[in-house]
C-alpha cells in the first residue's frame, strides 16, 4: 500500500507537464464533441490519475473529472480534512467530497461523458451515456517528464537492490524484505511489492524461509507515481537477461493497473514494462528481470 | 445458494480488495484480478491472471485476458460477491441485472471469525504491538514523518507482516487528521499520531495510540483524557446484541459531556470504529447512524479519533473480540499517552 512519502517536487515534473497533458485531454473532448473526461482511480489502479493530476489516492477511490472548459474537478472518496494535503502534492484545486457524478453532469447538462477505459470501470459506478475514451487516445507513450521519472525511479531501485542482495543470502526472507523496506521508503518510495524464492517456483510473498545461494527476489517499487519492477538474484548481479534464459513473465507498468501480466503483442511502442528471464541452474530456477520502454528497435533498458 | 437459486458463486478480487476472494481462497495473489468459483457440490475453482499466481495455486486456471472470461458460464445463475468492484467488462454479455450481488451475504457470514481466523488476528494484533513498541522507541526530533515509516514497516516486514496500513500525523492543534507520512520532523511538543495495521495471513489488527515528543501540555492531558473515557465507553458497552450505533453513541456522548460535540461529526472524523478481518475497514462502520447488531466472534476496533481544539487530532484504539458477555482487547500495548 502506499504508505512511503507522496509528494510532488516540482523541479521533477514541472506544472508545465501537466498542462501538455490536459491539453491533448482537452484537444480529444473537443474532437469527440465530449464536454468532459472521467478518470477513475483508487489504491491500486492510480497510473492514469497521477498521470493527469499527480492524484494518488493512499486509501479509497476518486473520480478525477477534467471538464472540456475548465479546470479538473476531483469527486474524493476521502476526507475533506486531507484535501489541502491532496492540494499541495497535486494540480488540483477544486476537490468534492463525494463521488456523484450524477449531480456534476445535472449541474453542467453533460449529457454525455467521456469516460477512461470505460470496460474496466467498476460495476458500482454507473455512468449512462457514456464515451469510451481508450488510455491510448490521449496517452500514446510516456512524454519526456514521465519517461525522465521511469528511468530516476528504474535506477533508484536497481542500485539499492544490487547493495542489498550482496549481504542477503542466509537471511530470513522476511527479514530481507524487511531491509528493502527500510531503504527504498527512505529513499522515498511510496509503495514496495518484494516476491522471492530460493529457485523451486516463481518468486512468491515471503514464507519464513532462509535465502539460499540460488535465491530470486522481485521488487516492485512505485517512486511518485511511476512503476518500476526489477528482479534479481543471489546467483548473479541484476543486469540484462542472462544467455540462454527463456521469457518468464511480461508485465505492462504503463497501463491502468500498477503492474498486469500481459502478452508481448499487448505492447505498444512506447509502453513501460518489465520483462522477466528465467533460466535453470543447477536445477533451480533464477529469474532476472528488469523495467524497459518499447522502442523502435525493440526493448530499451530504462 | 440453492435458498437464491444460483448455480454459481464467484468471489472476485482485485489487488486492493483480495478480501472477498481470499475468504474462500486464502491463497495471496499478485493480480490484478483473480476469481473463486464455488458450484452447488462445494466445488471450488479458482481463475487468476497472473503466470506465476497459476503455478503458486494447484488447479488454478490462468485466464490472461479476464476481459470475457467470466461470460464462458454461459447461462449459469450467477452471484458475485465483490460485484460492484469488478471490471464492467469482466461479464460482457451479462447487464448489471443478470448477475446477482452476494457481497452482503457474503460480508455477513465473514463478521464472525472462526478459530482458525481469530488465531491470525491474535497473531496480527500481537505484531501490532511489538510494531508500536518500535515506533515508540525509534520515533525522535529531527526525523521525518516517512523515515519513521520506513523504520516501522521494515519492523512489521522483518517481523512476518504481509502487508500493513498505516496512518500519521505530527504536530498541534493544526493538525486535523491522518495522512500519509510527509517530509515534516519530529518536534518537542509534537502530538505524533498513528494507527498501525499489520496483516498476518489474510487477516488485519488495528492499534491506535498518540504519543507526544517530549512532557505532555496540561492541554494534551486533558484532550487524552477524553479519549480514554471515550473508549472506555465504548468497549464497557460492546457486547453481543448491542446495536453498533450505541457504541459510536457512548464515545460521542462523552465528547459531548465535555463541551466537543461538534467535533464528533464528519468534518473531524470519520468513524468510531469498524470491523477487521479480511480487509482492515471492513463493515459495519461503527457510527450513530449504522444500525447492526453485535455478534460474539466479531472483531471491531473502537476508537475515538478525532480533533479537538485542545490538542489537535488524536488517536487512541484496540483490537477488540465480542465474547459472549461483553469484549476483550488483543492488544496489549499500554494504554497511556506515550511520551518521547
Amino acid at each position: 500500500m502506499k504508505r512511503g512519502w507522496i509528494t510532488w517536487d516540482k523541479t521533477e515534473l514541472p506544472p508545465s507537464a501537466f498542462e501538455s497533458r490536459l491539453a491533448k485531454v482537452r484537444q480529444h473532448l473537443f474532437e469527440k464533441e465530449l464536454p468532459a473526461l472521467v478518470v477513475y482511480t483508487d489504491v491500486w489502479r492510480s497510473n492514469q490519475g497521477r498521470y493527469l493530476s499527480n492524484f494518488m489516492p493512499y486509501w479509497n477511490r476518486a473520480l478525477l473529472v477534467i471538464p472540456r472548459d475548465s479546470a479538473p474537478v476531483l469527486l474524493c472518496g476521502l476526507s475533506p480534512r486531507v484535501y489541502p494535503w491532496i492540494r499541495s502534492v497535486t494540480i488540483l484545486e477544486d476537490i468534492r467530497a463525494n463521488m456523484n457524478l450524477a449531480k456534476m453532469r445535472d449541474e453542467n447538462g453533460w449529457n454525455k461523458v467521456g469516460v477512461l477505459d470505460f470496460p474496466l470501470l467498476p460495476y458500482d459506478l454507473s455512468v449512462p451515456n457514456a464515451v469510451d475514451v481508450p488510455w491510448i487516445a490521449i496517452h500514446p507513450e510516456p512524454d519526456e517528464g514521465e519517461l525522465s521519472m521511469y528511468r530516476h525511479a528504474a535506477k533508484m531501485a536497481r542500485e539499492i537492490l544490487r547493495e542489498e542482495l550482496r549481504a542477503a543470502v542466509g537471511l530470513i526472507d522476511h527479514e530481507f524484505v524487511g531491509r528493502l523496506e527500510r531503504k527504498y521508503r527512505t529513499a522515498g518510495v511510496e509503495d514496495l511489492v518484494v516476491l522471492v524464492t530460493n529457485g523451486d517456483t516463481p518468486p512468491v510473498p515471503p514464507i519464513g524461509s532462509t535465502l539460499t545461494p540460488s535465491f530470486s527476489v522481485s521488487v516492485a517499487m512505485e517512486y511518485r507515481g511511476h512503476w518500476v519492477k526489477i528482479v534479481g538474484s543471489g546467483f548473479q548481479p541484476a543486469a540484462g537477461l542472462p544467455p540462454g534464459a527463456s521469457n518468464s513473465k511480461i508485465e505492462l507498468l504503463s497501463g491502468p493497473y500498477s503492474y498486469e501480466s500481459c502478452r508481448p503483442t499487448d505492447l505498444k511502442p512506447g509502453s513501460i514494462f518489465a520483462s522477466v528471464a528465467q533460466s535453470t541452474i543447477g536445477g533451480k530456477r533464477i529469474f532476472q528481470g528488469d523495467t524497459y520502454r518499447q522502442g523502435p528497435n525493440g526493448p530499451e533498458l530504462l | 445458494m440453492e435458498e437464491h437459486g444460483w448455480d454459481l458463486l464467484l468471489l472476485y478480487g482485485h489487488t486492493w480488495r483480495k478480501d472477498y476472494f481470499r475468504c474462500l481462497i486464502n491463497f495471496n495473489f499478485s493480480g490484478p484480478h483473480a476469481v473463486a468459483v464455488l458450484d452447488r457440490s462445494g466445488e471450488v475453482h479458482a481463475i487468476v491472471s497472473d503466470p506465476w499466481d497459476a503455478e503458486g495455486l494447484p488447479g488454478a486456471t490462468f485466464a490472461p485476458d479476464f476481459s470475457g472470461y467470466l461470460s464462458k458460464f454461459g447461462s449459469a445463475r450467477l452471484a458475485i460477491a465483490g460485484k460492484e468492484i469488478m471490471p464492467q467488462s469482466f461479464l460482457p454479455n451479462r447487464d448489471s441485472n443478470g448477475a446477482a450481488s452476494a457481497t452482503y451475504l457474503v460480508e455477513e457470514l465473514r463478521r464472525v471469525k472462526s478459530p482458525q481466523e481469530l488465531d491470525r488476528i491474535r497473531q496480527a494484533a500481537e505484531l501490532s504491538d511489538r510494531g508500536y513498541q518500535h515506533f515508540a522507541q525509534v520515533a525522535d526530533v529531527g526525523m521525518t514523518e516517512y523515515e519513521l515509516v520506513a523504520e516501522v514497516e521494515a519492523f512489521l516486514k522483518s517481523n512476518g507482516a504481509e502487508d500493513n496500513f498505516m496512518l500519521i500525523a505530527s504536530g498541534g492543534t493544526e493538525v486535523v487528521g491522518m495522512k500519509p507520512p510527509t517530509e515534516r520532523k519530529l518536534q518537542t511538543g509534537d502530538s505524533v499520531t498513528t494507527e498501525l495495521t499489520p496483516q498476518i495471513d489474510g487477516y488485519w489488527a488495528q492499534i491506535c495510540r498518540t504519543l507526544v515528543v517530549g512532557e505532555p501540555s496540561a492541554k494534551q492531558l486533558e484532550a487524552f483524557a477524553i479519549f480514554a473515557e471515550a473508549r472506555q465507553a465504548a468497549e464497557d458497552l460492546l457486547k453481543p446484541g448491542v446495536n453498533i450505533a450505541d457504541v459510536a453513541r457512548v464515545q460521542n456522548d462523552v465528547f459531548r459531556k465535555f463541551g466537543y460535540g461538534e467535533y464528533t461529526g464528519p468534518k473531524y472524523t470519520r468513524v468510531r470504529g469498524h470491523n477487521l478481518g479480511l480487509h482492515p475497514d471492513e463493515n459495519p462502520y461503527v457510527l450513530e447512524d449504522v444500525n447492526y447488531i453485535v455478534k460474539e466472534g466479531m472483531v471491531v476496533i473502537a476508537h475515538p479519533n478525532t480533533y479537538l481544539p485542545l490538542s489537535g487530532y488524536m488517536v487512541f484504539g484496540d483490537t477488540l473480540l465480542v465474547t459472549a458477555n461483553g469484549c476483550t482487547s488483543l492488544n496489549k500495548t499500554e494504554r497511556k499517552l506515550f511520551r518521547k
